[in-house]
């Protein structure tokens, strides 16, 4: 009886250590690739939420794994043509009234990506989550029947970045549904939360992905995705300087 | 003479009310002379200080073209063969420190905004610049401590944050890329002026260098030395010492243009409050000493007709006016003196106005200072001036003829 007892145990362990120990590392990892794909084009409508105002705009963006991609704006036609290109951890952009490219100066990065609560190192940095932070998973939930892996992303010691914490819901069919930043006192400043998952292209995906500041509620940012195509297949010229410069090309 | 003294003296007593009303113009003018320039000279002063600990120092060496463009791209190299020519041209009891300076953008989840990054070796710099003596809270920098930054007071309002939390600095380093690092804030300075409290953070020089990937290269040496007035002539023998190394050598004056200017605005402003001032009591001098004149027509009548001389009568009301002005410049520079000493220790609390204040460049508080060429001068303005402008009674008194004295009613 003993012996059973032991061996149950012995198996409970070897299935419950993976499953435990699956670590957060990897769920964010997988997250992040499963949201960005290969390459993907997709055209998104951004509507800034203010206050004293709203502005609503269309981009269309082009990526290619977690470093490359190309923002465009579309409309309204008073801002069409600015676009973002974002190389590494450069930016560039490119306003078509003075027909020049700027490069993006360090005291620019911090400054909010087109009016948006998003900031520019949001998008330069992207990639900061895998690198910069320790992931722990310190809870589940459920999303209808879909395990939802509660992470708490701790910035390493020394690491660049601003937050105190990132608080992350994570689906284990890699959907990303929450995205909190927190300051040093581990209060949240800005929470981005997804929604209403779609099939678009060839993936389950939120459609609409809204960046709330924490201390003001009527203000936020709403991306709403119009249309997304994975892994399609994009020449590399299209994330290019010269793409940058030359919106009129539409490939 | 004895005698003129005399009659001189007696006379501006004959009518004791009229003497009291020129004495006061007189006190209540020189007074303001003397005040007003110790006030202006307090708050020139006080910018100049400011200026030179806030980072200047009297002397700054700064690669070519850096003081145009300060950025990483401009840096001294060779800091080992600079210091070698440093230490034989600096003359003894001067202290000298390396920095390098670039701008920078601090971030925190609240806030980011552009700052100066100063890299300091902190024991060297502890001998020139405000930062270790204004720390009130935390710690000063120690060597070695590579992830420690000082943040004025200010900022850290702010910045929303306190000791000990993380501040992201970014700067653009020597391949071109933007370079980030963490800093935790050791230490929180506090100075007079609000914009040096937001502007600059301190870090260890070592950790600046590293971030922007620059080996052991500066940006600029900061030279304290023993007096201020000897920053011309060293500066001279540093440029020829130094003038195949590329470096620029600058004084504090042409470091802080503008306290420069602001100095020499101070002193045409003296020098025309002088004059004002002046040309309103020459006015009551002259009155005065006209109407004393013509009520004793018939006195310089008699006199002359005694014999006097025209000089001697000249003589004689110059030595009243002399007594006039004598007595008023006492009075005057005493009380300057007195409300400069009044002042002396508290100064002049602005602080309602610091704001303002410190769009300028000036401190909360105006503490007066008194420049012997400036009380010298407003002394020598009233007397020179003074007996001028009396000399027109003067000569009036001493060509009446007895005759006119005679038929004046």
């Amino acid at each position: 009886m003993g012996r059973y007892l032991l061996i149950i145990a012995a198996v409970l362990m070897v299935m419950w250590r993976p499953a435990e120990a699956l670590d957060g590392q990897a769920v964010v990892e997988a997250g992040f690739n499963y949201m960005r794909g290969k390459t993907s084009v997709s055209v998104v409508t951004m509507t800034i939420q203010r206050p004293g105002w709203r502005r609503v705009m269309s981009i269309k963006a082009w990526t290619r794994g977690t470093d490359q991609s190309l923002f465009r704006t579309i409309a309204p036609s008073k801002d069409q043509g600015n676009g973002t290109l974002k190389k590494g951890r450069e930016m560039w952009m490119y306003n078509p009234k003075v027909n020049r490219v700027i490069k993006i100066p360090p005291s620019m990065m911090s400054q909010s990506w087109m009016g948006s609560d998003f900031s520019n190192n949001d998008l330069a940095k992207s990639d900061s989550l895998i690198t910069d932070y320790d992931h722990r998973i310190v809870a589940t939930e459920t999303d209808g029947d879909i395990k939802v892996y509660v992470i708490e992303s701790i910035p390493k010691p020394d690491a660049p970045v601003v937050w105190g914490m990132q608080k992350l819901k994570i689906r284990s069919d890699h959907i990303f549904l929450m995205q909190q930043f927190f300051d040093e006192d581990l209060k949240p400043v800005k929470t981005m939360l997804t929604t209403d998952l779609q099939k678009m292209g060839d993936r389950l995906f939120p459609k609409s992905w809204r960046m709330q500041n924490a201390e003001s509620p009527n203000e936020y940012t709403v991306l709403e995705y119009q249309s997304l195509v994975f892994d399609a297949e994009l020449p590399r010229r299209q994330i290019s300087l010269h793409a940058l410069k030359n919106p009129g090309r539409r490939p | 003479m004895n005698m003129h003294v005399q009659i001189g003296w007696r006379n501006i007593w004959r009518n004791p009310k009229r003497t009291a009303v020129i004495l006061t113009a007189i006190i209540i003018g020189v007074w303001s002379m003397i005040f007003l320039s110790g006030l202006m000279r307090g708050i020139a002063d006080q910018m100049v200080r400011n200026g030179i600990s806030n980072l200047t120092g009297h002397l700054q060496l700064h690669p070519h073209h850096y003081r145009r463009d300060p950025s990483v791209d401009h840096r001294i190299s060779d800091a080992e063969r600079l210091a070698a020519v440093l230490r034989q041209n600096l003359p003894a009891g001067a202290v000298w420190s390396r920095r390098v300076r670039v701008n920078a953008v601090a971030g925190n989840a609240r806030h980011s905004s552009g700052v100066t990054l100063v890299g300091i070796d902190p024991a060297k710099e502890a001998q020139l610049s405000f930062v270790s003596s204004a720390i009130t809270r935390g710690r000063y920098l120690r060597s070695g401590d590579n992830r420690g930054i000082i943040v004025g007071k200010a900022l850290l309002a702010k910045y929303e944050t306190r000791l000990g939390r993380k501040l992201v600095l970014m700067s653009q380093d020597a391949t071109g890329e933007i370079s980030s690092r963490a800093f935790r804030i050791t230490g929180v300075f506090q100075t007079e002026l609000k914009a040096t409290e937001k502007q600059f953070v301190f870090v260890n020089l070592t950790a600046v260098q590293k971030m922007l990937q620059i080996d052991s290269a500066i940006s600029e040496i900061a030279v304290l030395l023993p007096s201020h007035q000897q920053a011309d002539a060293v500066a001279g023998q540093l440029r020829q010492a130094l003038a195949e190394h590329k470096i620029d050598v600058s004084t504090w004056q042409d470091l802080l243009p503008l306290v420069k200017a602001t100095i020499k605005i101070y002193d045409s402003f003296i020098f025309l409050w002088f004059l004002v001032v002046f040309i309103a009591m020459g006015f009551g001098i002259v009155n005065t000493t006209l109407m004393a004149v013509f009520e004793r027509i018939r006195e310089f009548g008699l006199l002359k007709a005694l014999g006097m001389r025209p000089g001697w009568i000249m003589r004689m009301v110059l030595t009243e006016s002399l007594f006039l002005l004598m007595l008023g410049l006492l009075a005057g520079n005493l009380l300057g003196m007195l409300s400069i000493y009044a002042l002396a220790e508290t100064g002049i609390d602005l602080s309602a106005f610091a704001a303002g204040l410190e769009f300028v460049g000036m401190g909360r508080i105006i503490f007066p200072v008194v420049q012997i060429r400036d009380v010298v001068g407003a002394n020598l303005v009233v007397v020179v001036l003074g007996l001028a402008v009396s000399a027109y009674p003067a000569y009036k008194a001493a060509h009446f003829t007895p005759v006119q004295a005679l038929t004046h009613t």
